[in-house]
């Protein structure tokens, strides 16, 4: 069951890392209009990052909080900026909270996607509204435990994730940024997505793919 | 000749003997008697009469001198472009949100505080807007109580104000009672208060106080309120929601969370204007959302970038039909709400400046790949200052004093972005700081060169962090604070905050840290030098940030070495003031000055916050961007000295040169460190680094 899971998870950023380097000029373009135009390039090299580290993994041993912990690391050490110690405080934390699961059911899920977005939180000192990848973790982690609380299906579980968290990507355009560079261009970085909103919210529905079929495996 | 009566207009000359006359043609006009008659008419307001008087033509000639001086260029007519733009994005605010009325303040007038001219224009909406008889319902907070302060109506008769919602605690000057009791005195109205608590303790309380028929009367007034005025709060950490205390952080976070994007009249609203339920929700007393829907007037005073998510939030709901915002609000509402026509059209008003066919988009650099520029720097650098460092691990992105660390010593980190050359690697060495942590162009190093950095300074006393105030520095070094703290080494942080066109007083704590790090590094490594203890070290390296003061001015962007363009635009004309090091936004854009007069505007403000007096001694630090030359910088230094002894503070020590710099940005810095006896020791401290040699 553990091999599964951690199997599962390892795919799940692989399959992140492909959809980064599809959408890398998508968000380095959103990140040109109100940032410095290179977050298509950082996460795709963290993402890459993470694979390379993934591999050097004997996934057959590994636990999902290994899974986790060497994706931090990995990103970290390849991007720095504060997407860094943004999503690897994330990973981080997730690794923890994972510690002693050993299938990635809806309750781990809901713990998983809580735990990222906490770390994401406390490291970036932000909120709802600052215009940030928060905006769509948190909503993302608050519908996982609705539909964890309610008992929902594991289809209606992630819908409900991906679309709390294309929400509030969405939802990015009306706010204005004050935090991290796009906070220098103030008002002029209204009617834009943010970009760490954006790559968030692909994130999640790359993992809502990844993780929807594979957890019905290990039922 | 017949003597004309004089005019009592300068202008008024009779026809014959104007030899004699003050009013003849002066020579500078030459002949020009089209620009003559423009003169008379537009800027001495002479009648045509008068000046075909004057100039001793027919009133016909003076006509077609006129029109055709228009035809000709000579006279253009324009209007203000700044009140030309608020009354298109009036229009627009208008159309877009079907409103009944808006009035839109131009952004040009920073003169005055925003909530001033807010509530100026406020007070101008409800003298149009009020008449006799009316009930206009009054919201409390910051704005609505200036519209209140600038108001002052006295023809009208039996007005009645009455208090949108509950009162609250008095600690601050914007409670309810005094909002409307303001308002109610500035047009001579019988004000109704509503005397219950806004916020009561529990849902059984509210309904409580409902039935009292006190309370009923008075909520029964506030139901035939015909008009209401009202602010809209942002849910940012600094809107008056959260500073007045008004509701407890708890239930804002729960409000929150449930995706509140502003308030209005004391109740949430999402961010397309749905209320937002939560636990406040029936232990308020106040006007409903629906109540405040269903009146005639509703007239929303607001202004400031963070509101505007609240603000189209109260605009999609309907919640007002009246607007009353400033200009840069008002066009950041309709560009969040996607309209983009705006844009051109504001833009279109101003001419096209035709480049010319030199014109150049590209700045030229000394490059190889543009993506190693920071790799041969590094390798570069740390090969000329091999004297003073030497890599750590072989890595060029940590580098470590040589004869720096030593074991009973506190190690100084510094690190930070690249682009700011010589910072930060030339402060490096013997007596100054032990190890730099390098990232790429203003971007912070990640966590792990910081933590090498930390091994390598560690002398078994612990280390101290002092870094420039930046989200992505302050994340990765805390990152390495962890790491190396979980390997035995304790880890104290100073933020460097100098820049004080960063933020205002109040937000100390959020400003940047710019070319007054020279000072704060400088007085961080002599007591790290000294053997002081890591709290020692640490305490003094705060008071010499707490004392230092920075102010920038920008006069022509950077430009990225991977790109080659400008990162930002500044005007042909123009200069931004308090801009920091990677361009960020200062105080103000405004026409470029003399040397002087910068100097002065610097100063000025440096002076409002250091507390030097007479005798005091002061360390001055006049800095390049990167391409202003040294010529300039000594300019501007002659005036800072000049300031400095009008006030008959000395200096003591001063540098000028290319100390913290922003790639190729013009313009310069200066940083003044008010000296005590302690940070002049040991600013005298001996060093060596590729900067700063004292011996």
């Amino acid at each position: 069951m553990s091999k599964s899971a951690a199997r599962s998870m390892a795919k799940m950023f692989q399959m992140m890392s492909q959809m980064i380097e599809s959408e890398k000029d998508h968000l380095s373009e959103l990140d040109g209009a109100i940032g410095d135009g290179d977050h298509g390039i950082t996460m795709s090299i963290g993402f890459l990052a993470i694979n390379a580290e993934l591999s050097k993994l004997d996934l057959d041993q590994a636990s999902l909080s290994d899974v986790m912990s060497t994706a931090a690391t990995g990103f970290l050490n390849a991007v720095g900026a504060s997407t860094g110690p943004l999503y690897a405080t994330g990973f981080r934390r997730a690794a923890k909270t994972l510690a002693d699961r050993t299938t990635l059911d809806l309750a781990a899920c809901a713990d998983m996607i809580e735990a990222i977005s906490t770390g994401i939180r406390e490291r970036g000192k932000g909120q709802r509204g600052d215009k940030t990848m928060l905006d769509v973790w948190l909503p993302a982690a608050d519908a996982a435990a609705n539909a964890l609380a309610e008992n929902k299906t594991r289809d209606a579980f992630w819908h409900d994730v991906v679309a709390a968290a294309e929400n509030g990507a969405a939802a990015t355009r009306s706010m204005i940024a004050t935090k991290g560079r796009a906070a220098r261009v103030r008002e002029r970085s209204l009617g834009h997505i943010d970009p760490g909103a954006a790559s968030a919210g692909l994130l999640i529905r790359v993992m809502a793919e990844a993780l929807q079929s594979s957890g019905q495996e290990a039922h | 000749m017949t003597p004309k009566a004089l005019s009592p207009r300068k202008g008024g000359a009779s026809r014959i003997g104007t030899t004699e006359s003050l009013d003849v043609m002066p020579l500078r006009y030459g002949d020009d008697p089209y620009v003559w008659a423009c003169w008379l008419y537009y800027e001495d307001g002479m009648t045509q009469g008068e000046i075909a008087d004057a100039m001793g033509v027919s009133r016909a000639t003076v006509n077609s001198y006129l029109a055709d001086a228009r035809e000709m260029g000579i006279v253009n007519i324009s209007l203000e472009p700044a009140r030309l733009a608020s009354l298109t994005i009036a229009q627009e605010l208008k159309r877009h949100f079907g409103l009944a009325d808006c009035l839109v303040v131009p952004s040009d007038d920073n003169a005055r505080p925003l909530i001033d001219r807010l509530g100026v224009a406020g007070a101008h909406a409800l003298q149009k807007l009020l008449k006799s008889g009316d009930t206009l319902a009054v919201a409390w907070g910051r704005t609505i109580l200036s519209v209140g302060e600038h108001t002052n109506i006295g023809s009208l008769q039996d007005v009645t104000v009455v208090q949108a919602t509950g009162g609250t605690t008095a600690s601050f000057a914007y409670t309810p009672e005094l909002t409307a009791s303001a308002v109610a005195q500035a047009i001579s109205a019988r004000c109704v208060n509503i005397t219950a608590p806004a916020v009561v303790a529990s849902p059984e309380m509210q309904r409580m106080l409902l039935e009292e028929p006190l309370l009923k009367e008075q909520f029964a007034t506030l139901a035939r309120a015909n008009r209401i005025v009202f602010g809209i709060s942002s849910l940012r950490p600094n809107s008056t929601i959260h500073t007045s205390g008004f509701f407890e952080s708890v239930s804002l976070q729960q409000y929150l969370a449930k995706g509140a994007a502003g308030v209005v009249a004391g109740r949430f609203i999402d961010e397309r204007g749905r209320p937002v339920t939560g636990p406040l929700d029936d232990r308020t007393i106040g006007i409903s959302l629906e109540m405040l829907r269903g009146i005639g007037t509703r007239i929303a005073v607001a202004g400031g970038f963070d509101k505007v998510p609240a603000l189209l939030a109260a605009l999609r709901g309907g919640y007002a039909n009246v607007l009353i915002t400033d200009a840069a609000t008002g066009a950041g509402i309709l560009r969040a709400d996607g309209v983009t026509s705006l844009d051109s059209r504001l833009s279109q008003r101003q001419k096209p400046i035709a480049a010319p066919s030199s014109y150049r988009t590209h700045v030229k650099k000394f490059l190889n790949n543009p993506n190693d520029v920071v790799e041969e720097m590094l390798d570069g650098a740390v090969k000329a200052h091999r004297k003073y460092l030497e890599p750590i691990k072989g890595s060029h992105r940590a580098l470590v004093a040589r004869n720096g660390p030593r074991p009973g010593k506190v190690g100084l980190v510094i690190g930070g972005g690249t682009g700011h050359e010589p910072g930060f690697l030339g402060y490096v060495g013997k007596g100054l700081a032990d190890a730099v942590a390098i990232g790429n162009i203003f971007s912070s190093p990640p966590p792990d060169p910081i933590v090498q950095c930390a091994v390598a300074a560690s002398g078994g006393e612990g280390v101290l962090f002092v870094y420039g105030n930046y989200a992505g520095d302050v994340m990765n070094f805390e990152m390495a604070a962890e790491i190396a703290e979980e390997q035995g080494i304790p880890i104290r942080t100073v933020l460097t905050t100098d820049d004080i066109a960063s933020s205002p007083l109040e937000d100390k704590e959020g400003r940047r840290g710019v070319a007054g790090n020279f000072f704060i590094f400088k007085v961080a490594g002599a007591a790290c030098d000294q053997g002081l203890t890591l709290d020692a070290c640490e305490a003094v390296t705060r008071k010499a940030n707490a004392r230092t003061y920075t102010v920038g001015v920008a006069l022509e962007p950077c430009s990225m070495p991977q790109t080659r363009r400008h990162n930002f635009e500044i005007g042909p004309e123009d200069m931004e003031i308090g801009m920091g090091i990677h361009g960020e936004p200062g105080v103000s854009r405004e026409r470029i000055r003399t040397a002087d007069e910068v100097v002065d505007t610097i100063m000025d403000n440096i002076f409002k916050e250091m507390k030097a007096g007479p005798g005091d001694r002061v360390a001055v630090l006049v800095n390049s961007f990167g391409a202003t030359p040294m010529m300039e910088l000594y300019i501007l230094f002659r005036r800072v000295e000049q300031r400095l002894a009008a006030k008959n503070i000395a200096i003591e020590a001063n540098w000028v040169g290319h100390y913290c710099t922003s790639l190729d940005m013009a313009g310069a810095s200066i940083s003044i460190l008010h000296l005590d006896q302690q940070l002049t020791e040991l600013l005298h401290h001996p060093c060596e680094t590729a900067v700063l040699n004292i011996n």
